[in-house]
């Protein structure tokens, strides 16, 4: 039989055609009786029973039980079974998508050229029903086409197409192929995957799932015996001398090649002057380690980079990094004037490298509006809040970004600031000895979270004799409360920036804190939470997504940048080939190795240093039929010689006789309700 | 004789009313008025000009006299000009004799049987009273109910008898017409009007007694249409109006041999009446009251120049 059906189950739905036969042969009974003249005539003519009863209104029966037979056979989806040979279009035209590896490896020396070579004979090869789509991947991918059966379209996406900086993922391109192939008509899918198949771009947990009958055909690009020399990571050791920073740069060279490299050339560069060359000699799959000379690091953004001479794999011969002096986080701690209030924090403040705090102490009575500008952080210890000016322009600070951390004592007085603090101040509790201590810690906020590991850390060591209650609203979040259950550690957002407040004090009066160890590490916590620091790096990796906006406000430049208008933050990167990138959301995406530039409307910017993942100069390549058998879709598709016999679910789908049913169904139900209609008025107006 | 359902426009001149829009008149005076008057309309264009109910004798032409109103057969038989009188152009008696059982009062569509036999009924009387006859008016079912006697003041008293109509008990021709038949004292025009739903002997046999007494009787049978068509789609109980007995009834495979009785019942009462020399005419209710008078009177007027 030329015709099957994929789910015959549900032809088991055919009683229904019961309905329409009933319908027609039995007639509906009334419930009430008729109310006639008389009998007279009518018990004259024999009763006939409904058995003897013949199908009424023929036409009607047979559209409705056509309607029922083809719904019921178009849920059985039926196919057509007769065979398709190999000359037939249906049978031969397919979906054919090409994926091109454009990973930084593919700059190989001659892959580039023996891919594209590839791809335009895949081209070539599309038949006249055949449909094609160019996907180029690597980390992700992209389809440079739709499907189309054009040739000079697809030859078109391929033309001056270059390998990029990214790294082998063959995830991303098979699932863009997959999405592509699902949704094809076409009986035959195919995916011609182009690449130098390196093993480190398949972890076999892909999920790629493509559909059934898709053949693979894996071409390989990839050289036998590959020699690469690579500048791995720079580090830096930075040291003070004479009030300047000199920097000692040490890069890792590595040799994934077989053969060792002797007296390879590796050079520095300082914004583009040529510092100093060194020679190394690298083993067989080996690294090697050269320490430049230390340099003094003067200014701002200095772009650096590390060489070695150009080989056959030229992107992961340089290195970029941006070096900036050491910023120091400008804290002013404002306080009541008691002896040693502030001893311990300015102290704490002192002793830290990496950031370094530049702390100055004032009297809260002697600080001005002048005194904020440039600051991080404003610590507001044990003292009223100013009122007027001082006290308006600290709250602008805030709203603009700044970070306030107001801390309680006996001659804390916040009534100036009741706007900034979530409740009024209280009077001072007394604990009983041996004192309070921390009940509830919030180990997930930035400033308790360097504790949480075991041993890092005793909160529960600090005991406290006195402190200020403060209830918090719902405008704040308490993130550390006392074991009387009052808080101890309230944030409140405001604006761009944040207020902390500590209810007891920090002089070791009323707590022993300070002078338990836990208290440096927390007090560096506290003001870099404030300060909404984050520590700048020197490098960023290819494919990493940056956060243009953030970055620690420590620079007035950063100050301000932080502090400006949504509005006016429009960004637009310059990226190293000179493209530029419009940055609607702050995020920039790196897709090149270089220095990408980000600037804003108003002239302010910051440089970005992007490198190759060395990941990718692993050349080691994987055996192109080890991913095709990962990927083959199973006994989805059977191949005889000079046939192409589908599977029955793909055969069915491509041939989609069902559609043609319910759309025939549909016809006959309309026609059923004209007809139907029709004979209804007509005994009406009998 | 059937009134097929002809619509207005056939007989020239004659604009017909609907029997549902009579049905809106509550007067039924107006009722009549409304039907005669239009039927009267409708004579004043047709060729029966001056024709009245019923032949009497012949009398020697006068000058004066309508020629139109000559007998030319006699004349070709006699030479001699005679012109035709009609009883109606004296004072005879005219009664109405109507069937008020429960069968009468149906009607599936439209208005009821009986209904439409009050018009019929209201209508023929003023017809008759406007030629100055004298009018009566009998109802019936198995005997006789209201009686008014023949008079020529008693036409406000038949319509208010027409008017207040009950349908009650079931009806039987033979008793009914028996207590008619000695009732009728005078000879002159009965007009009976029923569904008729007793074999054709039976009817005959009751109607016999009427017309040995000299009377000129006019039988009008009223049928619903759905008494004829039996238009019915679902099966169930059909009730008996009279007797309240229920039977089950397919429609659709008994609709052909119901329709077949029926058609032969009307037939063969048509056929016998006639061969008794009673003028028939079956109504059905769709038909305009005007246009079966008509129908009625014209083809009362060809059967009288053939007998």
């Amino acid at each position: 039989m030329p015709f099957a059906f994929l789910a015959p189950a549900f032809l088991a739905a055919l009683a229904v055609l019961a309905i329409p036969v009933m319908v027609h042969l039995i007639q509906k009974e009334r419930k009430d009786a008729v109310r006639f003249p008389s009998l007279m005539f009518l018990n004259q003519v024999p009763y006939k029973s409904t058995r003897r009863r013949k199908i009424r209104n023929w036409a009607l029966f047979l559209l409705r039980s056509a309607a029922v037979f083809l719904v019921v056979a178009a849920f059985a989806r039926p196919l057509y079974e007769g065979t398709l040979n190999a000359d037939s279009p249906l049978a031969t035209a397919r979906e054919v998508a090409i994926l091109v590896d454009r990973s930084y490896s593919m700059g190989y020396t001659g892959r580039w050229d023996r891919a594209m070579t590839a791809a335009n004979a895949a081209v070539d090869g599309l038949g006249p029903d055949d449909r094609g789509t160019i996907i180029f991947f690597d980390g992700g991918a992209v389809a440079a086409n739709q499907p189309t059966g054009d040739h000079a379209r697809l030859k078109a996406a391929l033309q001056g197409a270059t390998p990029g900086s990214g790294v082998t993922r063959y995830g991303p391109g098979l699932k863009l192929a997959q999405g592509i192939l699902e949704t094809s008509d076409k009986p035959r899918r195919e995916v011609i995957l182009i690449s130098d198949f390196q093993r480190t771009g398949w972890d076999g947990g892909e999920g790629v799932q493509l559909p059934g009958g898709t053949e693979i055909t894996p071409i390989s690009v990839a050289d036998g015996a590959t020699a690469d020399l690579a500048v791995g990571e720079v580090t830096f050791r930075r040291e003070e001398q004479g009030g300047r920073e000199r920097i000692t740069a040490t890069a890792r060279i590595i040799n994934t090649g077989v053969d060792p490299v002797t007296d390879a050339a590796v050079t520095l560069e300082l914004n583009g002057r040529e510092l100093e060359t060194k020679r190394v000699n690298v083993k067989a799959n080996d690294v090697a380690s050269v320490v430049f000379a230390a340099f003094t690091l003067a200014e701002e953004n200095l772009r650096g980079v590390v060489r070695v001479a150009s080989d056959a794999l030229p992107a992961d011969d340089r290195f970029h990094f941006l070096l900036s002096p050491g910023q120091a986080v400008n804290v002013l701690i404002a306080d009541g004037g008691a002896p040693r209030s502030s001893l311990y924090l300015e102290r704490a403040l002192s002793i830290s490298e990496r950031p370094r705090y530049r702390v100055e102490v004032k009297r809260a009575d002697a600080v001005r509006p002048a005194d904020l500008s440039s600051r991080a952080v404003v610590l507001w210890n044990d003292a009223t809040f100013p009122p007027g000016e001082t006290g308006r322009r600290l709250r602008s600070f805030v709203e603009e970004g700044g970070g306030l951390v107001l801390i309680a004592g006996p001659r804390a007085n916040w009534t100036a600031a009741a706007d900034l603090v979530p409740g009024p101040i209280g009077q001072v509790v007394d604990r009983d000895h041996p004192g309070g201590a921390l009940g509830y810690i919030d180990y997930g906020h930035a400033v308790f979270e360097v504790f949480r590991a075991p041993r890092s850390g005793d909160l529960a060591a600090p005991r406290f004799f006195r402190y200020r209650p403060v209830q918090a609203d719902s405008t704040a979040l308490v993130r550390a409360r006392f074991d009387d259950g009052a808080a101890a550690l309230i944030e409140k957002p405001m604006g761009s920036g944040r207020i902390l407040i500590w209810t007891s004090s920090m002089d070791n009066f009323w707590n022993d804190l300070p002078v338990q160890p836990i208290f440096l590490p927390m007090a560096h916590q506290l003001v870099l939470h404030a300060a909404g620091y984050v520590e700048p790096s020197p490098w960023f990796t290819v494919g990493q997504v940056i956060d243009v906006t953030a970055g620690a406000a420590v620079s007035a430049a950063d100050s301000a940048a932080r502090r400006a208008p949504r509005a006016a933050r429009d960004l637009i990167a310059l990226a190293p080939n000179g493209d530029r990138i419009e940055i609607d959301t702050g995020l920039l995406r790196t897709e090149q190795r270089g220095f990408y530039e980000v600037r804003s409307e108003s002239g302010t910017g910051r440089i970005v240093a992007v490198n190759v993942d060395l990941a990718e100069a692993e050349l080691a390549s994987m055996e192109p039929a080890e991913l095709v058998t990962a990927l083959e879709p199973g006994e989805n598709v059977e191949r005889t010689a000079g046939q192409t016999q589908l599977r029955p679910a793909d055969r069915e789908r491509t041939q989609s006789l069902w559609w043609y049913l319910l759309m025939v169904a549909f016809i006959v139900l309309v026609t059923e309700t004209v007809l139907g209609n029709r004979q209804s008025r007509r005994r009406l107006a009998r | 004789m059937r009134v097929s359902h002809h619509h207005q426009g056939t007989v020239p001149g004659a604009s017909f009313v609907d029997p549902r829009v009579l049905a809106r008149i509550d007067n039924l005076e107006m009722v009549a008025k409304f039907v005669v008057d239009g039927f009267i309309n409708g004579l004043h264009k047709s060729p029966y000009l001056g024709l009245s109910l019923d032949f009497a004798e012949h009398r020697a032409y006068m000058p004066g006299d309508d020629i139109r109103r000559i007998d030319w057969r006699l004349y070709a038989r006699t030479d001699r000009y005679y012109v035709k009188e009609y009883e109606a152009d004296t004072n005879a008696n005219f009664t109405v004799a109507l069937d008020i059982s429960k069968s009468m009062d149906f009607g599936m569509k439209g208005i009821s049987k009986l209904d439409y036999a009050r018009f019929l009924a209201a209508s023929l009387a003023y017809f008759s009273n406007q030629q100055r006859d004298r009018v009566g008016m009998m109802t019936f079912d198995q005997a006789l109910v209201d009686y008014v006697p023949c008079s020529a003041k008693h036409m406000n008293v038949v319509l208010h008898t027409i008017d207040r109509i009950k349908p009650q008990r079931s009806g039987a021709l033979g008793p009914a017409m028996n207590s008619i038949a000695g009732t009728l004292t005078r000879r002159g025009i009965l007009v009976l009007i029923s569904d008729f739903y007793e074999p054709v002997e039976q009817v005959l046999e009751a109607i016999k007694p009427l017309r040995y007494r000299g009377n000129d009787v006019i039988v009008f049978h009223v049928l619903d249409p759905a008494e004829v068509d039996f238009p019915y789609e679902e099966a169930g109980n059909f009730e008996d109006l009279e007797t309240g007995e229920r039977i089950p009834i397919v429609p659709q495979t008994q609709r052909d041999k119901y329709r077949e009785l029926v058609l032969a019942h009307v037939a063969d009462l048509g056929k016998q009446f006639s061969n008794d020399r009673i003028d028939y005419a079956m109504f059905d209710t769709a038909t305009p009251l005007d246009y079966a008078l008509f129908q009625y009177l014209s083809n009362r007027v060809r059967l009288m120049k053939t007998r």
